[in-house]
């Protein structure tokens, strides 16, 4: 500034004026950057590794929603029909072979024999195909596809209209039922729903219209649920859009199907308040009932936890003889590691105790060892992004869902057990329903980000981002203490030939060069992560090519992407032309690595507001190998242990910080090397974009360029 | 000599492949308008700026209603009759507001121009003040590219510029308007500042504050440094009394004249009473003048939408007791009046910073902001980059606009659609979009008042 220069030598004579408090705990901070990024990171994973211990009780917080207030309706009658059910599609199963239309007839006419509005819903499964800009829009305004005739599903749906309801809300009851070939367990959850459902026709305190939909699974699970909620929340008007599911569908089957109160027509009930999928596996391993609930739905989504809460409360408290369970990995329960922690933090919290008996942290080993798995289930299920079933299609439309999965302990020929298990089961959806039919509002007062722990154990947004936050917090500092030493080093030099030059104004430009030097590195990040948009596009072309294994096309891939990397830099990289005349600085690959580790800082700060666990294990991954990259070569010839220590580390962290070495080695640890290859990174990925998933984003957009760049200034000559 | 004309002609081609580059990069984003969905972002376009509105504003004038029925449209009506037939057309096959979009590429490659015009212009007052104060250097031979040429480029690349270009949003024409004026008053053409005043008055309000700037411009002339520096040089001078000196010694620049400060008055009326009679002849058959005044300025001033946006006023009113809504309403737009008259007397030195300035702390309080303001003033602040030596917190402020504006869209998804997060969330990150303004401003206005 022409004001402020004449004014400047006077400046540096006197004494600065000491900077507000804030300001300088700022410099505090940032000139002691080292050692406050070492305990900011240990103290983050410490802060992970204890989320079990601080995981709290789970609480009904809807004091509307009553749980287990009124006794259980449910009696051997709706039992004995919804057996009665089951028998009769078992029986059609192994009479006919082409038993699809069959069965769902008779399920109809069950259904409207207890006065149901029965009507079919026609779909055409979604293929799965990338399509790199659906990723960003809302699913309502995706192009429709261009349908075959030759596949489609057709879904029952039964409404219940409430007798205290004015039609505008909703509960849902879903089935999913492969009509060609259903095994028991899905016959037992058609029966359980149908006893439910015949209960709920005949009573008098329904407030909710309830809607049953037996999903024809034969594409899937998730795709039935799917493709019927669109056309739920979605009406189609024109002709054009809805007409080729219905246009080319075989006259015969569909009018045969429907009879008096049976319509092909859509019917709908209002706005849904909770949806349960119901489940019964086949599995008998266990030794006692147990209930598995699977929350997770696409991006990291999870129900309201009271949602988790009621089923756990019912059949805990209400003596419903089920054992709640939610996933875990079981790998972990074996993990010595974990029960050497555990068996830490029992001793901590029993010497804490006895010094004070207030203090109540610790917690039994084998409860840290089962909430370590538990957690870590939940957070790899929700950094994939993937849904862990039916369920996650009602969380795209805000609909809070969660699948119970019943899994009997009999053998499946034991008469009076079904009946006792149809019964228990039954009484346990009833009072969910009752529940969910107290609500008056949408589910709003308890949490939506969480993690379980156990199922009734929970870990709230609170907490959880304790840990991510301390991971991250050394990035900004870093960044900063790394820019101003890269500027301040750059002055110093200039200082000296600014006293020969005899032109102060050639000084002050000098001088707004370097502020702005910056924008050389940060032309070099941006067109790292263009080239990290592009990667992602990628894929979406090679799936174009028929017949490829996955290594193949993996292997295209990455030749692809090296080639569109040398192609990018080698059009934009040309640096700006003034640094033509700078030679290059020394502080240029501190400069790099300040606006890296920035970028990555934004990088993941966005990725935890979308799917918390991603952001997480992307941290774990790359903040440390962020922060300790520096070029090899200062390293080598500075030939101290503490700089060789630091380029052991750097090419640790370089080869796992890689994407597909990651999975690799992951997959590696958790299956047995041998059976490891690339095409299953492949594969893995196909699945991300599939469901789309905001982790595929996450590693071509943030994590793939951070490590390209932290390679780079690796490689860095100086 | 000939070295450096060869590298001034070069860096001319280089300045015209990126504003080439520019355009052909909106017209490939122009061919994605519905998977982008830039229209429909609440960043993007405003109630006030929404080309949407304006289409049905101009539905409901041609089956013959008040276009302001239904508090659908609160534009000008002159906006109407010329943007209007331009939502209508189509061509088959093509993206439905083609013709719409094309022309706001117009109108900021048109913005650039002119911004580059000023920067040059500014340039040329600023070595001449210099000369005659004794200090000139080779300072416009060591440049990388002239401060316009900078301001022009910020301009047309940025992102905020090319996402409301491409957002089917009004912003580029209000912006155009803003820049006319400036250019106008920098290069003396009284009539075109004037018109470009009255225009940018009339399509968004808060640019009628910037006619202080524009009379300063007119009456001192562009930025100059302070005129006491000018008397120092002056007075040392005399003490030196050395002959050769005192016949080299340029024109000291005048004091304030108020030729063309009238010129300015006579002319600004002038078109505001051709823009009143156009708009009353346009609104003849409805509500008048009247129904105009109280749907667009009434709209704006009483922040009757309360509809989410990166501002902080639609949350604070939706809060708000409904009788300490007047109050409240009366210490926001007060807020911006305060700030006008010291920065005015600190400033009157340096009247298109002061234009900036004033832009910036408008876009910051006016009642629906969106990116396309934001887009102005960063344009405006590239005109200063060479004179605001040492931005030691550009970094700073630069990862934090990346920040925001990618953080914005992800916390709108998660409070609307996801249903996770609440207003609390977008509101947080319109705070701290907030703050990185209050701080570019003063920061940046820091060493020039200091």
């Amino acid at each position: 500034m022409a004001d402020g220069k004449s004014e400047t030598p006077t400046e540096k004579e006197t004494p600065k004026p000491k900077p507000r408090p804030i300001l300088r705990l700022v410099i505090f901070l940032i000139s002691q950057s080292f050692l406050v990024s070492v305990i900011c990171c240990t103290a983050g994973v410490l802060a992970l590794l204890l989320l079990p211990v601080l995981a709290k009780n789970t609480y009904i917080s809807e004091n509307a929603l009553m749980p287990g207030s009124a006794s259980p309706m449910i009696s051997n009658q709706e039992v004995l029909d919804g057996n009665k059910l089951v028998e009769d599609l078992t029986n059609l199963n192994s009479k006919y072979l082409d038993g699809g239309i069959e069965s769902q007839r008779i399920i109809a006419k069950y259904m409207s024999d207890l006065g149901a509005e029965v009507s079919y819903h026609k779909f055409h499964p979604q293929s799965n195909r990338f399509h790199p800009l659906h990723l960003f829009s809302d699913p309502d305004s995706r192009a429709q596809e261009n349908f075959s005739c030759s596949s489609y599903g057709i879904n029952t749906i039964g409404i219940i209209r409430a007798p205290h309801g004015d039609g505008k809300e909703a509960i849902v009851l879903a089935t999913p039922y492969n009509s060609l070939k259903s095994d028991l367990g899905e016959s037992f959850s058609v029966g359980i729903a149908f006893s439910v459902f015949s209960l709920l026709s005949q009573v008098t305190w329904l407030a909710k219209d309830i809607i049953w939909i037996v999903a024809d699974s034969r594409y899937g699970e998730y795709a039935p649920v799917a493709a019927w909620l669109k056309d739920y929340h979605v009406p189609k008007f024109s002709s054009l859009s809805s007409g080729n599911v219905e246009m080319c569908h075989d006259g015969k089957n569909l009018y045969e199907l429907k009879g008096k109160s049976i319509t092909g027509d859509f019917r709908r009930a209002g706005t849904m308040a909770a949806a349960l999928v119901l489940k019964v596996s086949d599995r008998t391993e266990e030794l006692e009932d147990t209930v598995s609930i699977y929350a997770e739905a696409s991006n990291g989504q999870m129900p309201n936890l009271d949602l988790i809460n009621i089923v756990y409360y019912l059949a805990a408290h209400h003596r419903q003889g089920f054992r709640v369970k939610v996933e875990r990995l079981w790998s972990l329960l074996d993990c010595s590691l974990l029960k050497v922690l555990g068996t830490i933090i029992e001793f901590v919290g029993e010497v804490a105790r006895s010094l004070n008996p207030e203090w109540k942290f610790g917690i039994p080993a084998t409860d840290y060892v089962e909430g370590t798995a538990t957690l870590a289930s939940s957070l790899y299920s929700q950094a994939l992004g993937v849904p862990t079933g039916p369920h996650g299609a009602f969380r795209d439309y805000q609909v809070d869902a969660i699948t119970l999965e019943f899994s009997p302990k009999f053998t499946s020929d034991m008469k009076v057990r079904h009946n006792d298990f149809f019964l228990r089961g039954g009484r346990l959806i009833e009072g969910v329903i009752r529940s969910v039919n107290n609500l008056l509002e949408k589910f709003h007062q308890s949490f939506f980000l969480y993690l379980l722990t156990s199922p009734n154990k929970f870990v709230s947004v609170g907490v959880y981002m304790i840990a991510f936050a301390l991971v991250i917090a050394p990035l900004p500092m870093i960044a900063a203490s790394l820019y101003i030493s890269a500027n301040n080093s750059n002055s110093s030099l200039k200082q000296d030939k600014s006293t020969l030059s005899p032109y102060p104004v050639a000084d002050e430009h000098s001088n707004t060069v370097r502020s702005w030097r910056w924008l050389n590195a940060a032309k070099v990040v941006f067109i790292i992560h263009l080239w990290g948009a592009v990667v992602s596009l990628l894929p979406y072309f090679i799936c174009q090519i028929p017949d490829l294994t996955s290594t193949t096309s993996f292997l295209i891939w990455v030749l692809l992407s090296v080639l569109s990397l040398q192609v990018l830099y080698s059009i934009l990289a040309s640096p700006f032309p003034h640094a033509n005349a700078s030679q290059p600085q020394e502080g240029d690959w501190a400069l790099l690595k300040s606006v890296t580790i920035s970028a990555l800082f934004i990088g993941l700060g966005l990725m935890s507001v979308i799917n918390f666990a991603t952001a997480e294990i992307g941290a774990l991954l790359l903040v440390p190998t962020c922060l300790l990259a520096r070029p090899l070569r200062l390293d080598l010839r500075a030939r101290s242990l503490r700089s060789f220590s630091r380029v052991i580390c750097n090419l640790v962290l370089g080869h796992i910080a890689f994407p597909p070495a990651a999975f690799l080695v992951v997959k590696g640890v958790f299956s047995g090397f041998g059976s490891a290859n690339v095409g299953d990174f492949w594969n893995w990925v196909e699945s991300l974009w599939a469901w789309n998933s905001a982790t595929y984003l996450y590693i071509s957009m943030v994590h793939l360029p951070c490590w390209v760049l932290c390679i780079y200034i690796l490689i860095h000559t100086c | 000599m000939e070295e450096t004309h060869q590298r001034k002609k070069k860096k001319v081609a280089s300045f015209w492949s990126w504003v080439v580059a520019s355009i052909i990069f909106r017209l490939i984003l122009i061919y994605f308008p519905k998977n982008l969905n830039l229209a429909a972002r609440p960043e993007v376009s405003t109630p006030l700026t929404s080309l949407r509105r304006l289409a049905e504003g101009f539905w409901l004038k041609q089956s013959s209603m008040s276009p302001y029925a239904g508090s659908m449209y609160h534009g000008s009506p002159l906006l109407l009759s010329l943007l209007g037939p331009l939502t209508v057309k189509r061509i088959e096959g093509q993206p439905n507001h083609l013709f719409f979009s094309l022309l706001s590429v117009i109108a900021d490659v048109c913005s650039a121009m002119l911004i580059r015009a000023t920067g040059k212009k500014l340039q040329m007052a600023y070595s001449y003040s210099l000369k005659s104060l004794g200090l000139l250097t080779q300072l416009g031979s060591s440049e990388i590219l002239s401060s316009g040429d900078i301001a022009a480029l910020v301009y047309l690349w940025n992102p905020f510029t090319i996402v409301t270009c491409v957002g089917l949003s009004t912003s580029p024409i209000e912006n155009l308007a803003v820049i006319l004026c400036l250019f106008g008053a920098c290069s003396r053409l009284v009539p075109l500042a004037a018109f470009g005043w009255v225009i940018s008055t009339h399509l968004s309000l808060y640019p009628a504050i910037l006619i202080i700037p524009v009379v300063f411009l007119l009456g001192y002339g562009p930025d100059a440094p302070p005129r006491k520096l000018f008397m120092k040089e002056k007075y040392s001078k005399n003490l030196d009394e050395s002959p050769s000196e005192g016949l080299m010694q340029p024109k000291l620049p005048i004091g304030f004249s108020w030729r063309p400060v009238i010129y300015f008055v006579f002319w600004a009326l002038l078109w505001s009473v051709y823009v009143l009679v156009l708009c009353s002849i346009s609104l003849k058959q409805y509500g008048g003048l009247q129904e105009m005044f109280t749907s667009t300025y009434g709209f704006i001033l009483t922040v009757e939408d309360l509809s989410p946006n990166i501002g902080a006023l639609w949350y604070f009113f939706a809060e708000v007791f409904d009788f300490f809504r007047n109050f409240f309403l009366i210490v926001f737009h007060v807020n911006i009046l305060v700030m006008i008259l010291p920065l005015a007397i600190r400033l009157n030195h340096r009247p298109c910073f002061l234009a900036f300035v004033y832009i910036a702390i408008s876009s910051m309080l006016k009642s629906y902001p969106s990116v396309g303001d934001s887009a102005l003033y960063l344009g405006l602040l590239g005109l200063f980059v060479n004179q605001l030596a040492d931005m030691q917190f550009s970094f700073f402020l630069f990862c934090g606009y990346v920040g925001v504006s990618l953080l914005s869209p992800v916390m709108h998804n998660l409070w609307i659609w996801r249903g996770t997060g609440n207003a609390n969330f977008y509101f947080a990150t319109a705070t701290v979009y907030a703050c990185l303004q209050v701080l570019l401003s003063s920061h940046y206005s820091f060493p020039v008042v200091a």
